[in-house]
């Protein structure tokens, strides 16, 4: 583990700033859904931001492993019952409402009609 | 009916010819009353109009800098949770719900506009 950049720490570190980047965007919706009025969004919004700035310069990558790990708890704890989805999306309300009609089965416009000659 | 046909005859309405074919079809479309229920997708320009806005608007960027195809970390100097922040920003705009591991890869306004054009329930 030596502080060369080697193709193993690179890729590694690639993937905690995934990680992080997902983390982060997870922790600002739900930050959404528990502060609706904006102005306390805001606000909510730049402590979440503090907190993972103030970590910014960390360089070990165990160190980091936990503080995500730590960071992924915090979230689940926090998660709100009742996200706010957007309604065509899984979980939302429309979400397979009007579902496309299988293909093969039209209805026949004959009012009736009969053929008895 | 002869007074009829004879009034015909002698109104004239004026025609229009339209416009050379580098005019953008879309931009008649927007004229028309379409009623099939598929032609609301959005247009190519009010998707780049709606995008630029929603970057401009954002208080670490610098407004004149900002053109379609600007890289986000790259040209405008941002970190990748401010990247991050503009992804949302862009999926309250346009009502999208955007997975996690595509959001990951909006980088650059060239590519939220692809992805938000191509999105057949952008808002």
């Amino acid at each position: 583990m030596s502080g060369a950049t080697t193709a193993a720490y690179l890729a590694r570190r690639a993937a905690q700033k995934e990680r992080v980047r997902i983390l982060y965007r997870r922790a600002l919706k739900d930050t959404l859904n528990w502060a609706v009025h904006r102005h306390l969004f805001y606000q909510d919004a730049s402590d979440l931001r503090e907190k993972f700035e103030a970590n910014k310069h960390v360089e070990d990558l165990d160190t980091i492993d936990k503080m995500i790990v730590a960071g992924e708890a915090t979230y689940n704890k926090w998660r709100h019952p009742d996200p706010y989805i957007v309604p065509w999306a899984p979980g939302g309300s429309k979400f397979t409402r009007n579902p496309v009609p299988p293909s093969g089965i039209e209805i026949v416009y004959d009012y009736g009609r009969e053929e008895n000659d | 009916m002869a007074l009829r046909a004879a009034v015909l005859r002698h109104i004239r309405l004026p025609v229009q010819t339209l416009p050379a074919a580098g005019s953008r079809p879309q931009s008649q479309l927007s004229f028309l009353r379409l009623f099939s229920s598929h032609d609301d997708h959005l247009t190519k320009e009010e998707v780049i109009d709606r995008v630029l806005d929603v970057v401009k608007s954002f208080p670490k960027v610098d407004p004149s800098q900002v053109t379609p195809d600007v890289h986000f970390q790259n040209d405008l100097g941002l970190d990748s949770l401010d990247n991050v922040e503009i992804v949302m920003a862009l999926e309250e705009e346009f009502k999208l719900e955007i997975p996690d591991k595509e959001a990951d890869k909006i980088d650059s306004c060239n590519l939220a506009i692809e992805y938000i054009y191509n999105h057949p329930l952008a808002g």
